[in-house]
């Protein structure tokens, strides 16, 4: 808390921290062997409560998985109480402030950081001691407080990139390998177009999902250091620069779906696996829904990274999101929180998800790539194609900006992209009118 | 000229409390009171001061003083904020001029007995017994892309007709979805009261060849003018304070910009900051500011 006497200082420091390091070489997954160190299993820490931020049937079973092992491991019984994930982010303030679960799911980077830094999270540092080798030293990066310590364990991470149907490629002609910049896009969109099909799906309605397809445009027109440096405030919404960005996702528009506004990420993504839109910007985790469906669609699926636009930048800036834990101070459990986590973080942790056969790319090293199938291999491929690598604009900016302020803003300018003068310009003046951190 | 008549009366009743009396009176006055202070009071006057600060709404002592930066932030800067007015003005003007206008006719046509009155009154007095989050997920059932309308009108989720999503109409079907909950509970308000009216009233004006509508206007409306208050009342509160359905169907984003939802938006989640209570300050003021005048008039006039 010591931090407070000079915020503003303190927050910048977790934008270069957490953008600049955060995880450049996080490719280096791959290595695989070098399992199992000592993991948690402490046996006296009592029984705990766990709280997901899902109620999807994926996850769901993944996370009950986790708990069924570390309960027989350890004998410690678990609570297990799911929210739905919107109502526990806009919830989480009070939760963490009331009698939170001892051991909650969570984001890593700002939005960890800044409950850290307010004192509602448990330092994990020991936790890392037994687990830490595990893990690149990015994901450490990624869960370090400002302060230094560690107050997260990541659980699984997604690439940000372009989805489509192999299938529906082939039928086109189209060699996904041959997608590279944006007219080799375009050219699929139109293609698309020419059999009546959407081209680029997308939902806004939850007022976030869009923000994805910014960063990506963001960081190939004007490249990673200008995309951060405006979402840290270093460069206005109001540059010509930022303009351009709109311009290009103008162009994507004629390919769109029309209601826009009217579909969720999942109502985009049943565009895709009804085959009634060709491509999607959209982050990974959605290959479980696949699978849900049928195995064949979710062998069909595939990711690329977004084209590339300025040549300068190719395709170096990818937004990949990490997913993890945290253990909150106002639990009544802070040892049984820690001790799962402890296993949660271990890879016979991460095994026991694994061992449910839904799909999921773990942060921890010890995940056997081979066993990855075809999708998930390239979703390693994506990634390791980017240089820098983002969280996603409501993780990489302040909360206070990203739900109420640029969430409206991108929605209106669906409603109407005429106005995208007028609605830099807001975004600019309420960014100046936000308090100091 | 009464006033001093009573007070002298009144103090030798006071004077006339037992012990026991006095016990009971503090224990059913001071009570609620009590209750009433701490859960409404004190947290409405510290939402007050509270959006004149900047605040996370987590550690006291992040608390910083912020002057009207908040309104100013509000009024000059956020586009939002004035789509929310407009659409609570839509909401008020169609509950004043349609919703409830509906809700009293119903209930003057139930009360006389029309045919088939017991199915109006039953269909009508359905929706009310839910709460507006439950009205807003059935509705939400039927509207979405692909609920049961678009459904049975045969479109698929790439060409559903966009209820919720475009941003001309949205509020008009909202409005339908809130008024479907709102006659029922203005023509329920309003029945009861019909039913405590003489039926001499009627026949009376019927004798003198009254017709229907100079009946309605000159007999019923003023002796239910109790009922009306009370109806006015609830068509601004339920106008204002909207929420409910709203964020059971868009979320806190602001697929439909209303006021109650820019409080939320502002002070839950990670971005909690102040500006919601500034918020919450503008819509408890512009609730709160009519009623009192309209209480006032109306009192003013039992007076004389």
């Amino acid at each position: 808390m010591s931090g407070n006497t000079s915020p503003i200082r303190g927050s910048d420091l977790g934008f270069k921290m957490t953008r600049r390091e955060l995880f450049i070489g996080a490719a280096g997954l791959a290595g695989a062997g070098a399992l199992l160190a000592a993991c948690g299993g402490d046996k006296a820490v009592g029984p705990l409560s766990f709280g997901a931020r899902t109620v999807d049937e994926s996850p769901t079973k993944q996370l009950k998985a986790l708990v069924a092992a570390y309960e027989a491991k350890t004998g410690n019984s678990v609570t297990y109480n799911a929210t739905e994930s919107n109502a526990f982010q806009n919830n989480l303030s009070q939760y963490l402030q009331g009698t939170p679960d001892d051991a909650f799911q969570w984001m890593a980077g700002f939005r960890m950081q800044f409950f850290a830094d307010q004192g509602l999270l448990v330092d994990l540092s020991d936790v890392w001691d037994k687990i830490g080798d595990q893990y690149s030293e990015s994901y450490k990066i990624a869960s370090t407080g400002l302060d230094g310590k560690q107050y997260f364990v990541p659980q699984s991470w997604y690439p940000w990139g372009l989805h489509f149907r192999k299938s529906m490629l082939s039928e086109l002609g189209i060699d996904p390998d041959g997608i590279y910049n944006w007219d080799d896009f375009m050219k699929m969109l139109d293609g698309m177009k020419s059999k009546g099909l959407i081209g680029f799906a997308a939902g806004d309605k939850g007022g976030w999902e869009a923000m994805g397809t910014f960063d990506m445009l963001n960081a190939r027109i004007n490249g990673y250091q200008y995309h951060v440096d405006l979402l840290a405030g270093r460069e206005k919404w109001t540059d010509p620069r930022t303009a351009e960005v709109f311009k290009y996702w103008e162009m994507l528009v004629p390919y769109m779906n029309d209601n826009v506004l009217d579909l969720e990420w999942d109502g985009a993504m049943q565009l895709l696996l009804q085959r009634k839109a060709g491509a999607m910007l959209m982050g990974s985790w959605f290959g479980g829904n696949f699978k849900e469906q049928s195995d064949a669609d979710y062998e069909d699926l595939w990711i690329i990274p977004f084209p590339e636009i300025n040549p300068e930048h190719k395709r170096d800036t990818i937004d990949a999101p990490i997913d993890g834990y945290c253990v909150a101070k106002n639990g009544s459990n802070n040892d049984g929180g820690k001790d799962f986590l402890a296993f949660a973080g271990d890879m016979e942790g991460v095994q026991a998800m694994l061992d449910t056969g839904v799909p999921m790319t773990s942060a921890n090293k010890g995940q056997d790539t081979s066993s990855y199938d075809a999708f998930q291999t390239q979703q390693l491929a994506v990634m390791a194609e980017a240089k820098y690598i983002t969280q996603f604009l409501d993780r990489d900016t302040r909360p206070d900006f990203a739900g109420p302020v640029v969430g409206p803003a991108f929605q209106s300018w669906f409603k109407n992209p005429k106005d995208v003068n007028k609605i830099l310009e807001s975004l600019q003046a309420q960014w100046d009118a936000l308090p100091p951190l | 000229m009464s006033s001093s008549a009573t007070r002298p009366r009144r103090s030798r009743r006071r004077r006339a409390f037992s012990r026991g009396d006095r016990l009971t009176l503090s224990i059913f006055v001071g009570i609620p009171t009590l209750l009433h202070v701490v859960l409404v009071w004190i947290p409405a006057i510290l939402t007050i001061l509270l959006s004149f600060t900047y605040w996370t709404g987590i550690n006291f002592g992040d608390i910083t003083w912020a002057g009207l930066a908040n309104y100013d932030n509000i009024v000059t800067k956020t586009p939002a904020f004035y789509d929310a007015l407009r659409n609570n003005v839509i909401w008020l003007l169609w509950f004043g001029f349609l919703a409830t206008p509906a809700g009293v006719l119903l209930a003057y046509q139930i009360d006389r007995q029309i045919r088939g009155h017991k199915l109006y009154q039953s269909a009508y007095y359905l929706p009310v017994v839910l709460s507006l989050a439950v009205t807003g997920i059935i509705w939400n059932f039927m509207l979405r892309p692909d609920g049961f309308v678009n459904g049975v009108l045969g479109r698929d989720i790439d060409n559903a007709i966009s209820f919720f999503g475009n941003y001309d109409i949205n509020i008009y079907v909202i409005m339908v979805m809130a008024s479907w909950r709102h006659i029922g509970y203005i023509m329920l308000l309003y029945l009861a009261g019909l039913k405590a009216i003489d039926p001499t009233l009627r026949e009376a004006a019927a004798i003198d060849g009254a017709t229907e509508w100079a009946t309605f206007r000159k007999i019923i409306l003023p002796a239910m003018r109790p009922v009306n208050i009370i109806v006015i009342v609830i068509t601004i509160i339920e106008s204002l304070r909207a929420f409910d359905m709203v964020y059971v169907i868009y979320g806190t984003s602001a697929g439909l910009p209303i006021l109650g939802i820019l409080v939320f938006q502002n002070i839950a989640g990670e971005g909690a900051s102040m500006k919601g209570a500034a918020y919450a300050v503008i819509l408890f003021v512009l609730s709160i500011g009519p009623i009192i005048a309209y209480l006032r008039q109306q009192f003013r006039e039992d007076v004389s």
